[in-house]
This record gives C-alpha cells, structure tokens and sequence, in this order.
C-alpha cells in the first residue's frame, strides 16, 4: 500500500491555497510524479487519505489520472510553524484537556508548553490546516523526530503508551512532508527512521499483553509500516542519479521480501515476483538483500533447518524484528513434518528437537503440546516427541513469554539497534 | 444545414490532420496529443451508433493509440521530461472499453481493446489494474468469451496466463497458457515462443518436462541447463544455472517459480541413489542412509551434514516427493515399497 497522502494533499488543496512559491518544487514533483507509475497501488482515488485502512486496490477510477501538468503547475505550501506543535492547536488541546501524558506541563492536563506539545495527525484536512503557519518546515520536522526519538528510550511509562504517542505523531511528520510535497533526498533518513520505528514496535507489541487494544494497535502499526516503507522506496528511486543505492536502502528493501514471507499475505498489494522485476540489481545482489532472498526460499520449499540457522546466524536486528513472527510457523512446520515422518518406533528427542528449532527443552515440551502433541519421558528422565502422532494442530495461541530464538548475538544486535531510532 | 450535419466530422478530421503532419515532421509528442483529440471525437460519435459497423476503425484507433504514445513518451523522456502519454493512452482506452463493454453487438470488439490495455499495464508495470478489466470480461454472463475471435482469445489468455504465473497460481496459470499456446497461430513462432516463456516454468513446477528439441526450435535455451538438473538430480546445476540468467528471470518474473524447483531436483537425486542401489541389491534398496546422501551431495559441491539431510528427507516425505519415513536414530530413510516416488501428475508440490 503506497503512502497515499504523498502526492494526494497538493490535489486536494488546489484551490484552496494561494501562497505560489514552489517552482524549486515542482521539478521534484515531477520526478515524482514519474516515479509513480510503478507503485503498486491505485493512484487515482482522490478521495481516500492516507488515514483510510487498506483500501481496495480493484476500485480503480482508472479514467482519473492526473497529468503532470496539474502537478507542476499548482503551488507547493512551504510551512512557517516554528514549534512542533503550531500555537493554535495546543491552546485548543490545553482548553481541551486533550494533552498526551508527554505533552503535559508538570503533569498538568491543560497545561502544555512549546517545547512538550507535539502536533497531532489530522484525519481531515481544512483550509485551516493548509495555512503556512500550521505546517512544519523540514528543518522543525527533523528536530520534532529528534525529539520523538529521545522519548522512545524513555522507561517511564509503559511501551504502548510510549508507542501509540510516537505512532501518531510520526504520522503527523509525514502528513507535513506530503503537504508540502517535500519529496527530496534529504526526506530519505528521516523516512528511514520512521519505518524503524514501526518495524521495532512491530516485533515489541507482539510482547505486550496485559492490555486488549495490543492486537488492533499492532495492526494499525503494521498498516503505517508498509504506508512508511513504501513511500521511503519511491523516494530512493525518485532521488536516484546514477547507478548507485542508497546507504541503508538494500537492508529496508529486504523488509519487503521479508513482509511476504507468509504464503498468501500480500500486504503490499503486489506479488513478490512482480516487485522483483524492477528492483535495481545492485540492490538485488546485495548483501541484505540474498540474505532474504535466503530466507525467503528456504520459507517456501519448507526448509526450516536452514531457515532458523541463517535467520539466526545473519538477520540484522531490523530483519529480525519482521521475520519473528514466521519463525513460529516455520517451528510448527518442523515439529509438524518430524511427527509426520518420522520412524514410529524411534522417538524423537526433544533434546535434538531443540537443537534444531533454537528453543529451551522446556519450552519445546510446551510448544509441541500448543501443537496438540504428547510428550514421554523415559526412565532416566529423557523426553522425547513420539512420532506419528495423528492429532497435529497448528499451534493458536502466540508463544510470547520467550524468545522463539535463544541467541546471543541477537540480543546484542537488539541492544546494539533498539537505542538508535 | 449541410456543414451542421457534418460539423461533428471536423473534430475527428482536423486533429487527425493535424497528427499526420506532426508525425510526418517527427514531433511525436505534438502528433499523439492531435491524435487523442481526433479519437476522443471518433469515440463520441461511435457511442451513438447503433451498430458496430465502424469497430474495425475503432481497433486501429486503439492500436495507434497505444503504439503512438509509447513513442511519444521516448521522445518525452529523452528530454527529460515525464513520459505520461502512455498512461494518458489507457485512461482513453478505457474510456473505450467502457464503451464497448455493454450489451449489444459491439461487444465482440472489447476483447481486443482489453489487450491494448494489458499491453500498456504490463509496460508500466501498473498490471493490477488488469484486474478490473478482467472481471468485467470473466463475469458477463451476456457473451460467451468463446465468441471473441481467436486472435483476441489468444492474446488474452497469455496475459491473464502471465498474470497467474506471478502470483504462482499454477493450474489456472497453465489452462491459459496452454489455451493460448494450443490456438496461436502456428506459423507465428516469435508468439509461441513468447507463450512457451512462461509456460515452460509453469510445466515445470508441475512435474512435466520439456524436450531440448522444443527449447531449441523457439531459442529458449536458458531453461536448459534446469530441465538437465531436474532430470539428473543435479542440485548445484539449478543453482547455477538459476545464478546465470539470474537477471532475465528477474525481469520476467519466472525467477521464484524455478527457485522452487529444488524439492523436485532432491526427489530426482534421492531416485537415483534408489535405482542405482537397486541394481546392486534389491532387497536393501528401500534403505538409503542419509550419510549416502550427504556423500552425493558432496560429490556436488554442496556441503551438508546428515541434520539438514534429515530435514530435507522430512520435507519430501511430508510433500509427498517421497513415500515413506526417516529413523532419526539409525540415520536412515526408508523408501515405501510401493510407488516411493510419486508423481505430481500436473498438480504443483505439495497440493
């Protein structure tokens, strides 16, 4: 799903604003606009905002296309709000009491202060919103994910409090950037770090329970991760000069094959094989991204041996954070084809077992009865699967209460990583 | 009074004009633009007649069109400016399918503007917007699509054909392209080898193989060093042979079909060991121990221990590659009796 508001907002507000003073924009905008005619989703239907959940790529309107003409030739807005938070909405919010627990003034719920407020992200956009000076310019943008990055280390207050604020708030970065189609290179770090953000909480809300919203907040975030994720791939190819890539653009391209790992998800709305044809070959034969072309082949023929080896042995914390949840599958499929075929008469032992999925003993013993499985354990205490076991189930309830990996080097890299955003 | 009852004719003709002379000067971009107006004007009028007399007309507008702006965008993109025409192109060429696509006898017509379409998505790489044309072909009850000529029919079907290949639907991907490759025109091989592309892959990840003469007569030779793996079992010469022409299968989209060829190649070594033990003892045959395995793939450059062998032996049981079970113990797998190697009889692995 394409970040929808990206060229959409300037369409949208072609009449109501007047400020003309963009034509270093509207070269961009072009090259853009170029750009567009690969992504994958719809890019006609005016009407929906990037709020919308995943819209329905079949609805085309396919006869509404824009030219590049209308997207050259209106004004670009240049935002003037020197805060994170323009003046006017955090007066309202503070008569409002609407202040997140970050933004309050000495714990004060209608007192805030310019340097605690954070705009929020607006689901409809009015002429008010379009005014220069409730828009951020880049440079407040980069200090507002300055400051939102700092709050992220903070153990203060439970992670979902700490990421729904950031979830919103970054969502309100880039609604400023797309209003005022900023869509130049220098976007491409703060794009990246936003999508590590999403990625890291994708991988932590899993780990949260104890509040029921977790699984709608986790869905809501993946849905901003691909919206995030796919509007940084259009800006590495709408800012390419010559035949190279960007620092950090093999590893976030990875995360689209590792997205579609699951057999039939398609959250992006387009086949792995179809985005393959037109990815650059540099990226493509790059080091991050074999290792997920890896991962992903061994995903597919059932090879779960070396999936949880090299997943383990080579995944960047990033990496990790989206593979988790398919490691759990791919566990399930080797206990599932271990049972299925293995010799009646030679038990399997669950000490083996866990060499082979890099779990505790104890945690496989409960994840094979989450499969439906028994357990014996012999005289001298050895535990062991018995195969041919006829009532496998696909384990349903998430195993969040250990690592699905025990490996070193990953909790590194995750100590190393979590602190950088 | 009779200037009035042609005036409608003028914004056809002029524009037209106004096209042929730009093209003949070289101004493409200038000559598609005319041309636009001019079909823009012919669609007008066509929309009123009862009858589908003018659709050949209509066909080459559609054609010309399509062709016109793809030449118009290299002109656009040479000076750096943003090649849009062919998008402009299909917004009109949907304007016609719109027109073509209801009840009545101009709907034989559709079938062939819908290929133009999927000529420029393709191009563009915007090939989800096929979907909605497809549907509105695939879900009229009113036509039969059998009554579309042939010509259209074929087209279509190795489009729609192509379209299943990315998303590895493979028996739905195989009817159309095998619709398609059974009606083409047999004299137009440059066609049957496009069809044959994709179709071969498709063949493949069903178990079914290609002759070399085949992969020869159409120049398709870069499939054939993975028919040779699948038929010698040989797994580094897939991987090699997958490296080689990495690229090409990339771009056309068949890279992750053959990629999941591998189980097959194990199947195909672990056959061979089976046969090759056979001739030297019958009755122990059915008994492969994995170290054998491990040894042959050693042979083959391919460095794995009796775990990872284990696990592949598991998968093949479980995907019914191979009938029988592995003893985790003694380090052995033993073969069913009984038809140890199934077939895939046209069904993709693991169905």
């Amino acid at each position: 799903m394409a970040e929808r508001s990206l060229p959409k907002y300037t369409r949208g507000r072609r009449n109501t604003h007047r400020s003309s003073s963009s034509s270093t924009f509207a070269d961009s905008s072009l090259h853009f606009q170029s750009s567009r005619k690969f992504q994958s989703n719809n890019p006609t239907n005016h009407t929906t905002r990037s709020s919308e959940p995943n819209s329905n790529p079949n609805d085309n309107n396919i006869t509404n296309w824009d030219t590049a003409d209308d997207q050259a030739n209106h004004p670009t807005l240049v935002g003037t709000c020197p805060f994170m938070c323009p003046v006017e909405e955090r007066v309202q919010r503070e008569r409002l009491r609407d202040l997140a627990v970050f933004e309050r003034l000495h714990g004060n719920p209608r007192k805030s202060s310019p340097t605690l407020a954070v705009k929020k992200f607006c689901r409809t956009i009015s002429a008010k919103h379009d005014q220069a000076s409730n828009v951020r310019p880049l440079s407040v943008l980069e200090d507002t994910l300055n400051y939102l990055s700092n709050l992220w280390d903070s153990t203060e207050h439970p992670f979902e409090v700490v990421h729904d604020f950031i979830f919103d708030r970054t969502r309100s970065i880039r609604q400023d950037l797309s209003m005022q189609n900023i869509v130049g290179g220098q976007v491409i770090q703060l794009y990246e770090r936003m999508v590590k953000f999403h990625v890291i909480s994708h991988h932590k809300l899993r780990r949260c329970c104890g509040n029921s919203n977790i699984s709608s907040m986790h869905h809501l975030n993946m849905e901003q991760l691909t919206k995030a994720v796919t509007s940084l791939y259009n800006l590495y190819e709408a800012n390419r000069t010559s035949h190279s890539i960007y620092e950090n653009e093999a590893e976030f391209r990875s995360f689209y094959v590792l997205l579609h790992l699951g057999s039939d998800s398609q959250p992006m709305g387009e086949s792995i094989s179809l985005w393959f044809r037109r990815v650059p070959s540099l990226v493509m034969k790059s080091k991050e991204m074999c290792f997920a072309r890896r991962v992903l082949r061994y995903f597919r023929l059932g090879n779960y041996k070396h999936f949880i080896c090299t997943t383990e042995a080579e995944a960047s914390y990033l990496q990790y954070c989206i593979i988790e949840p398919y490691i759990c599958e791919v566990q399930a499929l080797a206990v599932c084809c271990v049972n299925y075929g293995g010799y009646k008469l030679n038990p399997y032992p669950l000490e083996d077992l866990s060499r082979l999925l890099m779990m505790k003993e104890s945690d496989v013993e409960s994840f094979c009865s989450g499969c439906g499985l028994q357990i014996y354990t012999d005289e001298i205490g050895k535990k062991f699967l018995p195969t041919k076991q006829t009532n496998f189930s696909h384990p349903k309830k998430v195993f969040q209460n250990y690592s699905l990996l025990q490996s070193e080097r990953l909790e590194r890299a995750a100590a190393e990583c979590s602190k950088l955003l | 009074m009779q200037s009035e009852k042609y005036s409608q004719y003028v914004d056809i003709m002029v524009p037209l004009f106004r096209a042929l002379q730009n093209y003949r000067l070289g101004n493409l971009v200038d000559s598609y633009q005319a041309f636009e107006k001019s079909a823009n004007a012919f669609i007008q009028e066509f929309r009123n007649w009862d009858s589908a007399w003018a659709l050949d007309a209509l066909h080459v507008v559609a054609y010309e069109i399509r062709v016109l702006a793809e030449r118009a965008d290299r002109e656009l993109g040479a000076i750096g400016k943003n090649p849009e025409k062919l998008k402009g192109a299909g917004s009109f060429l949907m304007k016609v399918f719109g027109v073509l696509a209801g009840k009545g006898p101009k709907r034989v017509g559709a079938l062939y503007v819908t290929c133009q379409l999927f000529k420029i998505y393709f191009k563009l790489g915007t090939v989800h917007l096929c979907r909605s044309v497809i549907r509105s072909i695939e879900t009229a009850r009113i036509f039969d699509f059998e009554e579309f000529p042939i010509r259209d029919k074929v087209t279509y079907m190795y489009y729609t054909g192509r379209l299943e290949v990315f998303n590895e639907n493979f028996p739905a991907a195989d009817h159309k392209l095998s619709y398609a490759l059974t009606h083409c025109n047999s004299r137009s091989e440059a066609n049957i080898r496009m069809i044959l592309k994709y179709l071969i892959p498709v063949k493949l990840s069903i178990g079914m193989i290609p002759k070399n003469s085949l992969l020869e007569k159409y120049n398709l030779t870069e499939y054939s060093n993975i028919v040779l793996a699948l038929k010698r079992g040989d797994l580094r010469l897939l991987r090699h042979a997958l490296r080689e022409h990495e690229d090409r299968f990339l771009r056309s989209g068949v890279y992750l079909v053959l990629e999941k060829l591998e189980l097959q190649v194990y199947q195909r070594l672990v056959k061979k060991i089976y046969i090759i033990q056979k001739q030297k003892d019958p009755n122990k045959a059915h008994q492969i121990k994995l170290e054998v395995i491990v040894k042959a793939l050693k042979w083959l450059e391919m460095d794995m221990d009796v775990d990872e062998v284990e696990c592949i032996m598991s998968i093949l049981i479980y995907k019914n590659l191979v009938k029988g079970y592995f003893a985790h113990k003694s380090k052995v797998a033993v073969l069913s009796k009984q038809d140890p190697f199934p077939k895939l009889n046209g069904k993709p692995v693991g169905s």
